[in-house]
């Protein structure tokens, strides 16, 4: 247990590095003053220059430039944007969560939706049902999102007018950032009608949700299915039917727990994946999510913007794969032997 | 009268583009009491006829048979709750390749509790019951010879050797205390003293208990001095069939014979001037079966009437398929 435990984390931390390591040399390779791309900041005469240049170590050599640069972000010190000037971990620390909130609720609907699906496909392998789910998993697993998104606001908010086209909340309501989550933000904020402001932010989030969760669940059901019908045609559940065990009884004692086990792994690729839909999706609805963020900071050119995103993304986006995977390690037993890779 | 009654049994495997007969008319019983060794060559279908017995053959499979009764019950078209009901109380089975049929994701102790049958158990509160079980399950172990419980019981399969998890699989059969044991090579890859040591066992259960076995292996040494009576299959047949005195003493089909000269310590009970070398070639697979006898390709007194499929013969309760037995001017 502890070794798995110490393994991941050298395994994280070096990640993390490299990861660090690319984004400090993206600051040399982005075209424009390395200065500028570092910290955001443009210096108005050479005074300021010359402080800024002392300030990010630029005069030393490069291996105590990145050491610097370590520290800094490690403080909180992640540099400016260019268009907004606002400090960048400010910005980041908004829109990430954004982000996280839509892909969480894609990933409930998955589970709560895929999962009992995907299972109950598996157990009626090959009948007319479980056909119909099958096809229907596989033409919302091949579509693409950006289309799917459209056809939802085409359909929902320009036709049916049941939903609102974009952003997160109506702006009649102020709710302070808490945790970033609009949710849960709402129920912390004072002086507004709770249910109201709900029921408005649920409307925002319908959509969004909905275009990449659909891909999401298709995949979970997928996923699902296959692996209870391949452990349906393992020797040890044709032993326990031999040993007179019902249909539930095998399924809950033997069928579920080995089932689940190659789910994980394989819903964690799937985060990568829903990650990404969820920043095309941004762009679409107007979300105030990193994607939406991203995109500005391209247009605009704000390259310490785009370095410091691009860091936020993937080391949210490793921190995941490595989280499930550790997990997945120590919940099942025979993984040892295998010795799966770690990402 | 027999227990498990099984005549004609056929078992036909689709293949996508040809039909293929795994099993030819098989004939098969094990009698109140007995221990029945199933004998063949790897491949020759044994598992299969352990796999149809308990059901558990993939529904897509056709299985006919003229007669397959569990006393006197159709096995075949009784109800899917009946039919649980017999496997849970009166048949147990352990199958080849323990390990596979073990659930990888639970502790062996859990398993071997969950095999045992819910009346075995009294008391009002579940943790009452569960000591219960506990207690059961370690007595079992005992019983098959694992006697450090304690390490074994939270264990998972993977994690202990092949021998004890073929033990655990023997107790899982056991502990439902069934009338009909089917074992299916049970002592496959086992140390010889555990080999011993659990045909020992049998042999005790069977003669205290009057537990009937079906005892499937190709280890003809390990059997011929357990085993009451003897069916040999060949390639999905039966070949021959009846009490294994008489088998032993005087084969009639020449297949049983090369078996049983294959196993050195028998040639010595045979009289020197009728010994048979053991049989050159292998035995077909499945998609390539010779019509007719499907021994004949390797058969040394093959003629041509063997084209045609031998029919059952019987003396006695000494069936035979062949149309040119041997010792026959004994009879
Ligand atoms: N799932 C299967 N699909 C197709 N053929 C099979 C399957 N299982 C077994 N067979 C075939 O059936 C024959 C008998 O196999 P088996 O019963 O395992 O033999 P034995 O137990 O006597 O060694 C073999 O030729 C094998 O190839
Ligand atoms: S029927 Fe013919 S081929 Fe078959 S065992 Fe008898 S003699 Fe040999
Ligand atoms: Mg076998």
């Amino acid at each position: 247990m502890i070794r798995i435990l110490v393994r991941y984390s050298v395994l994280f931390v070096l990640t993390l590095l490299v990861l660090t390591a690319l984004s400090f040399v993206l600051a040399y390779l982005f075209p424009g003053d390395v200065l500028v791309n570092l910290s955001g900041i443009t210096p108005e005469n050479e005074v300021q220059r010359d402080a800024l240049v002392r300030q990010y170590r630029l005069d030393q050599s490069y291996l105590i430039q990145f050491w610097h640069y370590l520290q800094q972000l490690m403080n909180g010190n992640w540099g400016y944007s260019f268009t907004s000037g606002l400090p960048l971990r400010e910005e980041v620390g908004l829109a990430l969560p954004a982000t996280i909130e839509i892909s969480t609720y894609a990933m409930l609907m998955a589970l709560f939706i895929g999962l009992p699906v995907g299972y109950y496909a598996g157990i009626r392998s090959y009948s007319l049902s479980d056909r119909t789910i099958n096809s229907v998993s596989l033409i919302s697993y091949s579509v693409p999102v950006f289309w799917l998104a459209l056809v939802l606001i085409l359909f929902f908010s320009l036709e049916l007018g049941v939903a609102p086209l974009s952003g997160r909340i109506s702006l009649m309501f102020d709710i302070p950032s808490v945790t970033g989550f609009i949710l849960i933000d709402i129920l912390l904020s004072e002086h507004i009608d709770h249910g109201l402001a709900l029921r408005d932010a649920l409307h925002h989030l319908l959509l969004p949700t909905l275009a990449i969760g659909t891909i999401t669940t298709a995949a979970m059901i997928r996923i699902t299915r296959r692996s209870v019908i391949d452990v349906l045609q393992k020797p040890y559940i044709a032993a326990a039917r031999a040993r007179g065990l019902s249909r539930p009884q095998i399924f809950v004692r033997h069928v579920m727990r080995n089932a689940s086990l190659p789910i994980l792994p394989l819903m964690a690729i799937q985060i990568t994946t829903l990650i990404t839909n969820a920043m095309i999706v941004e762009t679409l609805f107007s979300w105030p999510g990193i994607g939406n963020w991203l995109i500005q900071a391209i247009y605009q050119r704000d390259y310490p913007a785009l370095r410091i995103g691009m860091l936020a993304v993937s080391t949210l986006v490793i921190s995941l794969t490595i989280l499930v995977d550790m997990f997945n390690r120590m919940l099942d037993p025979g993984r040892e032997r295998f010795e799966r890779g770690a990402i | 009268m027999a227990m498990l009654d099984i005549k004609n049994l056929t078992l036909e495997i689709n293949t996508g583009d040809s039909v293929i007969k795994a099993l030819d008319k098989v004939s098969l019983s094990v009698n109140s009491g007995e221990i029945r060794a199933l004998v063949g060559e790897s491949g020759s279908g044994k598992s299969l006829i352990v796999s149809a017995i308990s059901g558990v053959l993939p529904p897509q499979w056709r299985i006919t048979a003229d007669r397959m009764s569990w006393n006197g019950d159709n096995l075949l078209s009784m109800s899917v709750s009946q039919r649980r009901e017999v496997m849970r109380r009166d048949i147990a089975v352990v199958f080849q390749n323990p390990l596979g049929a073990m659930d990888p994701s639970a502790p062996l102790g859990a398993q071997l509790e969950e095999s045992i049958p819910n009346e075995f158990i009294r008391g009002t509160w579940f943790w009452q019951r569960s000591q219960q079980r506990r207690k059961i399950a370690i007595s079992t172990m005992h019983k098959v010879g694992i006697k450090q419980h304690k390490r074994y019981i939270h264990a998972f399969p993977h994690q202990v050797s092949a021998d004890i998890v073929q033990k655990f699989m023997i107790a899982m059969a056991l502990v439902s205390q069934p009338k009909l044991l089917i074992a299916d090579d049970p002592t496959r890859g086992m140390e010889p003293t555990t080999k011993t040591q659990v045909l020992k066992l049998f042999t005790r259960l069977n003669q205290t208990r009057a537990l009937s076995i079906l005892f499937v292996s190709h280890d003809l040494l390990a059997i011929a001095s357990m085993s009451h009576s003897m069916t040999v299959l060949y390639a999905g047949q039966t070949v021959e069939s009846g009490r294994m005195k008489h088998l032993r003493k005087r084969p009639l089909h020449p297949y049983t014979k090369a078996l049983l000269d294959s196993a050195p310590s028998f040639r010595t009970n045979l009289p020197p001037k009728s010994s048979l070398p053991t049989l050159d070639g292998s035995i077909p697979t499945l998609q390539h079966m010779p019509i007719g006898c499907r021994l004949g390709p390797r058969c040394p007194r093959a003629q041509r009437a063997c084209v045609s499929t031998p029919a059952v013969r019987r003396i006695h309760d000494h069936t035979y398929s062949c149309h040119f037995p041997l010792h026959m001017e004994k009879l």
